[in-house]
């Protein structure tokens, strides 16, 4: 069972998958990195992340992908290996990659929103960068940026709501609220780490789908960490799985064939005896 | 209990007795002194109603200075308590100011009190300035440790959009320790009354001024009359800020109680 909706997702992919550029806009090689400088939690992982993909990682809790994401949006460095976003390697502390951070919409496991500021407050985080110090102080959010943010609270889903305050929210309410503060950022890629896995079936679909419809919209990359396979599945066109800070499987559709970019051309059944065991 | 807790015991027990000893504690002379009290409390009985307008008036004056004081304070508390917390601030910055605000602290109100009587001369105005310094040094402390203890994940994920240090202070640092803020000012504000109502004795302005005169004249019956307006006041205060409490701070702790563990 498991492996037929693999097969048949996989494939339906494959139709959308025209729109992406062979240019990259992650790229990382032998990467490793640790907290503490003692135990790796990421050990030699080399990907390749292009423009316009929906790039999916899972693992297990504990399996390093966090880690991954804040490697491509410099809230950590490694300790060994190369990463480039956009050709950078980023830091907070790299002056040049700090001018594209504004355009990483970044969206943390944790969401780290604002629980007694309105939704509406909450969104325009993501257009601060591009506001002065000023008028960001007085909260004197010029025109186009209030339409900007009617119109992404309209594309999540949660118009009527804007003045509502954020503890407010339902589970998946706040997920929209997070997501809309990512688009509001113009961003160039979205990294969002286990943003349904909390989520009961219905409403992480009913997310991923508004994720979904904004990426086709805006034509946007996506790199999105999953705690389940089969939500992966349904929605990237690439999938790496990582375990124990190893990338042990990355597997797409290129043309009409599904692909082991890890190991080079695997058989379909081969491929899914290592989902199996992951 | 083991051995080593019954020691602990018995050594605070020496030690209270001889420090008694050595500042002259001398139990008898209460129970002797006692019959004193009753007379006084006699003597309130006597009710004199005659002055409660000039008691309202009194304490009004001593709740608009604890209430200037307060705002003052708190204002002025805002922009320190930013440069004194840990998370936001250097070490050059934090550390001597820390020390600054502790000073303030050191002493309470009154002996401030005093200090400006002797630079603005008698009157509120003197009081008021002393309400505001303390309440620098107790709301700064407050709101730095509140800054310090704030929920890390907003500020991480502001910090990857890019948000200037003062943007970050503005829709995550403030917003967060706003219930926090909110819930000191009411607590600041209600000491800062009770505060005020005995800084007349140093003739700071406010209703002490007449209870300790009162007092001293033996006139206990006008006292009590006043000591029960305050007490009246604080009363109202209190109700007012469990109100305010109630529609502001426990909505905002709750959403708090709402948030998804992970």
């Amino acid at each position: 069972m498991k492996s037929e909706f693999f097969i048949s997702t996989l494939k339906k992919q494959i139709s959308s998958s025209s729109s992406i550029s062979t240019r990259s806009i992650v790229q990382m090689s032998g990467v490793s990195a640790s907290y503490d400088s003692k135990d790796l939690v990421l050990k030699d992982v080399t990907l390749n992340i292009h423009r316009g993909i929906n790039y999916a990682i899972v693992g297990a809790s504990g399996s390093g992908k966090s880690t991954l994401l804040k490697l491509m949006n410099g809230m950590m460095t490694p300790s060994d290996g190369v990463v480039l976003y956009n050709y950078q390697k980023p830091s907070l502390k790299n002056k040049e990659f700090k001018k594209s951070i504004s355009k990483i919409g970044y969206i943390p496991q944790t969401l780290g929103l604002v629980k007694n500021m309105s939704v509406m407050d909450n969104i325009m985080i993501g257009a601060l960068p591009r506001i002065s110090g000023v008028k960001s102080f007085f909260k004197m959010f010029p025109e186009d940026e209030i339409k900007n943010a009617n119109d992404i609270l309209k594309l999540v889903g949660l118009n009527g709501k804007s003045k509502r305050k954020v503890y407010m929210l339902s589970g998946g309410e706040k997920r929209r609220v997070a997501i809309a503060r990512a688009l509001m950022q113009k961003p160039d890629i979205l990294l969002a780490d286990e943003i349904v896995s909390e989520l009961d079936n219905v409403t992480a679909r009913e997310v991923m789908d508004v994720i979904h419809d904004a990426q086709k919209k805006l034509n946007l990359t996506a790199v999105m960490i999953h705690h389940d396979m089969n939500l992966a599945l349904e929605y990237a066109n690439r999938v790496a799985v990582i375990k124990a800070g190893e990338k042990i499987l990355e597997i797409g559709v290129e043309g009409e064939q599904i692909v082991d970019f890890q190991t080079g051309n695997l058989s379909q059944e081969e491929i899914l005896e290592m989902y199996d065991e992951s | 209990m083991n051995p080593k807790n019954n020691l602990l015991i018995g050594a605070i027990v020496a030690v209270v007795v001889v420090m008694s000893y050595d500042v002259g504690v001398e139990p008898i002379a209460f129970f002797e002194g006692l019959p004193n009290l009753g007379i006084v409390a006699k003597e309130m009985t006597e009710f004199e109603s005659a002055h409660w307008e000039t008691a309202f008036w009194s304490m009004l004056e001593t709740i608009e200075m604890a209430f200037i004081g307060t705002i003052a304070g708190v204002v002025i508390s805002l922009p320190l308590s930013i440069f004194a917390a840990r998370n936001l601030s250097s070490k050059f910055v934090y550390a001597p100011l820390r020390a600054l605000l502790a000073a303030t602290r050191t002493f309470p109100s009154i002996l401030w009190a005093i200090l400006f009587v002797i630079v603005v001369g008698l009157g509120p105005f003197a009081g008021i300035l002393a309400i505001t310094l303390y309440t620098i040094g107790f709301i700064s402390k407050l709101q730095y440790e509140s800054i310090e203890a704030i929920d890390f994940d907003p500020v991480e994920a502001t910090t990857a959009i890019g948000l200037s240090k003062l943007q970050l202070i503005r829709y995550v640092i403030i917003p967060e320790s706003a219930p926090h803020l909110l819930s000191q000012i009411l607590y600041m504000f209600d000491y800062n009354v009770r505060q005020t109502s005995i800084l007349g004795i140093v003739g700071a302005g406010g209703i002490g001024f007449y209870i300790i005169n009162y007092i001293k004249f033996f006139e206990y019956g006008k006292a009590a009359m006043f000591m029960l307006v305050v007490l009246v006041a604080v009363l109202a205060i209190d109700w007012i800020s469990v109100k305010i409490r109630d529609k502001y701070i426990m909505k905002a702790e709750h959403g708090r109680q709402l948030k998804p563990m992970n």
